[in-house]
């Protein structure tokens, strides 16, 4: 009875993902961009695409480290405190050490994506909990750092690596761009790429044909939190000052953005070519809200249930025996 | 000595409470001091009750915050229809969410952790709306918490018989012993003809259902309004209650009453690095590490298990 009525749900599911997965997010992209533009005409003017250019580009690149994460069937937690920290780093020492703060900076991430590595790899921690845990830790860092203030960053040189003008364009822009194609070709067309998938789709099968499953679950949490740095240095660069309070409903439009671009929760399918358009649709919606003045009340509501609904409608079912 | 073999967190305690004492013991020994303990003991166990259940499945819940806050805030809005009873809401809450997560977790197969933790923003959305932003304080419910004897908060009085039935399902009752047999081997309890999907409904709607009491209990006790704002540390250091209890996180073993052993390590621990006079950051951030120490040592011997 109750393996009938799973099959059942598991071939409904089934057939309504793979006709949806693959053109649901570009169909949702344009959808909301026309959508917006009906309801407010500033909406695609050349000031209105900066605005949503600035909105997305460091959180394309943020999304593109998780989304290998995601691939692999882990999950990263500790992206938004990792670039918390690194955004902090170069504000709090660029006075001392100059430009040399970002390499500095993207150093420091990228241990700790060593770090959340190892404890999941090495120490056999649930990937969840392990950055979690990190994510505690960094967070108090933060805060230790920063003495809860907010801090202003001067350095005109620094600034410019977002905010110069290239074609009309902000620099922050290739920035994501660029990103994003490294790690679509780093997914799709390397040897490396094949891997993560690999031990995304049956991470035994993966060990057994050969791959060294731990060092590339560390490699790609390096990759993740070293993305999540990159995105943090760049929105210092961007927004030129902040606090350290964005707080944990960061994570949830992130986390919805790589869901919603089609990478399943259960790892081996989706890439970061998919998460463009997640990050399109999630960051427009965020946008467009703002333009609607609603708050951020609503905004967490939403995304709560985007994640939901999207981590529910792109799990391969016929995989999963067990779910934790 | 089996004891202390198997739970390793009492040689801890003991030697933590032994150290404090006598670092500073005009601090430590007070009265006052140990009352705190006891208060903050009896918030991480009403808060980590009912998830303890469900860790003991292998799942994690991590929605208790979010019914305690969105819970706080329908008790504002119903008192002036309900009266005192609109207490009663959280309970509802706390059940049609527990149910509500186990019906999604088992038929639409979300993993537990990302469904509660969307969840938990949702309902933490929605605290900030209907409580248009401020945290709203109810009077009424004094006599929860009133002072019945000295130095012992009253909530810990109301805390037993629930931490009482809790122990009691998870050791005594055929729906404890299924519990801890999905934990340990889910395709195993199915072939044993467990109907698994049914009692992991149920462990999640226990979770939400303790999690409710626990709230309308917890409401009172932590001033009578709850925060519209998620301070990441409420959701975390319950977590850390469980795991430093020694409940694996893959399930299987532990349970509530590891979890108080758990809750009363963490109250020595967090009262004993305030009162060292370190930093408050400082102690945010051993905080952390004893996190992460624990959930190391919480996840040893679970090589060729498969980890996500």
């Amino acid at each position: 009875m109750t393996r009938g009525q799973t099959g059942r749900w598991a071939r409904f599911w089934d057939r309504l993902r793979r006709s949806l997965t693959t053109a649901w997010p570009v169909v949702a992209a344009l959808a909301i961009i026309v959508g917006f533009q009906v309801i407010n005409p500033f909406f695609l003017s050349y000031q209105g695409f900066i605005t949503l250019v600035y909105a997305m580009s460091y959180f394309l690149i943020a999304a593109c480290g998780l989304t290998f994460v995601i691939v692999m069937g882990s999950f990263d937690f500790s992206v938004v405190s990792v670039l918390k920290l690194a955004a902090l780093l170069c504000v709090l020492y660029i006075d001392r050490l100059g430009l040399w703060v970002i390499p500095a900076a993207l150093l420091v991430s990228t241990g700790l994506g060593v770090i959340n590595g190892l404890l999941f790899a090495r120490f056999n921690v649930p990937s969840f909990m392990a950055t979690l845990g990190v994510s505690v830790v960094v967070e108090g860092v933060a805060l230790y750092l920063s003495r809860g203030f907010l801090h202003i960053m001067y350095d005109e040189t620094f600034r410019a690596l977002a905010t110069s003008f290239i074609a009309r364009l902000p620099a922050i822009f290739f920035w994501g761009m660029g990103v994003w194609m490294i790690s679509t070709i780093l997914a799709v067309f390397t040897p490396f790429g094949r891997r993560v998938y690999a031990i995304g789709g049956n991470p035994i099968g993966a060990g057994l044909s050969g791959i060294n499953v731990e060092r590339y679950r560390i490699y790609v949490f390096a990759l993740s939190s070293f993305c999540a740095g990159l995105a943090g240095v760049l929105y210092m660069a961007q927004l030129g000052g902040g606090s350290m309070q964005i707080g944990a409903d960061a994570a949830i439009p992130l986390f919805a953005s790589v869901v919603a671009g089609g990478t399943a929760l259960t790892g081996g399918v989706g890439g970061p070519h998919r998460t463009l358009f997640g990050v399109i649709i999630i960051t427009w919606i965020q946008a467009g809200m703002l333009m609607l003045a609603l708050g951020r009340d609503v905004q967490m509501v939403t995304f709560g249930l985007i994640a939901l609904g999207m981590s529910a409608a792109t799990i391969d079912r016929r995989r999963m025996r067990i779910v934790k | 000595m089996q004891g202390l073999r198997t739970h390793p967190v009492i040689l801890a305690v003991v030697v933590l409470a032994i150290a404090f004492s006598s670092l500073y013991p005009e601090r430590f020994l007070t009265l006052l001091n140990v009352s705190t303990m006891l208060k903050q003991f009896v918030t991480l166990t009403l808060f980590a009750l009912g998830p303890s259940m469900v860790v003991v499945t292998g799942s994690l819940d991590l929605s208790f915050v979010g019914i305690w806050m969105l819970g706080g805030i329908l008790v504002w809005l119903f008192v002036p229809i309900l009266g005192t009873f609109s207490i009663l809401v959280v309970l509802l809450l706390g059940g049609a969410t527990g149910l509500l997560i186990g019906v999604l977790q088992v038929k639409a197969k979300v993993p537990s952790f990302i469904l509660t933790l969307s969840l938990l923003v949702t309902y933490w959305g929605l605290t900030a709306k209907l409580s248009g932003g401020y945290p709203r304080l109810v009077r009424g419910y004094d006599f929860v918490t009133a002072p019945l004897i000295p130095y012992v908060p009253t909530a810990l009085l109301w805390s037993i018989p629930l931490i009482l039935a809790a122990v009691f399902i998870m050791k005594r009752t055929k729906v404890g012993t299924y519990l801890y047999a999905i934990g340990s081997n889910e395709e195993g309890a199915r072939l044993a003809g467990i109907d698994v999907d049914r009692y992991k409904i149920l462990a999640f709607t226990l979770s939400g259902l303790f999690t409710g009491i626990g709230s309308m209990i917890l409401f009172q006790h932590l001033g009578g309004a709850t925060p519209v704002e998620l301070n990441l540390n409420t959701v975390v250091w319950p977590l850390v209650a469980i795991v430093l209890g020694g409940t694996p996180l893959v399930g299987g073993s532990g349970g509530p009453q590891r979890t108080l052993l758990g809750a009363l390590t963490f109250a020595v621990v967090d009262r004993g690095l305030i009162l060292s006079l370190l930093h408050p950051q400082a102690v945010q951030l051993l905080l952390g590490l004893l996190l992460i120490v624990a959930i190391v040592v919480g996840s040893r011997g679970l090589k060729g298990v498969a980890i996500t």
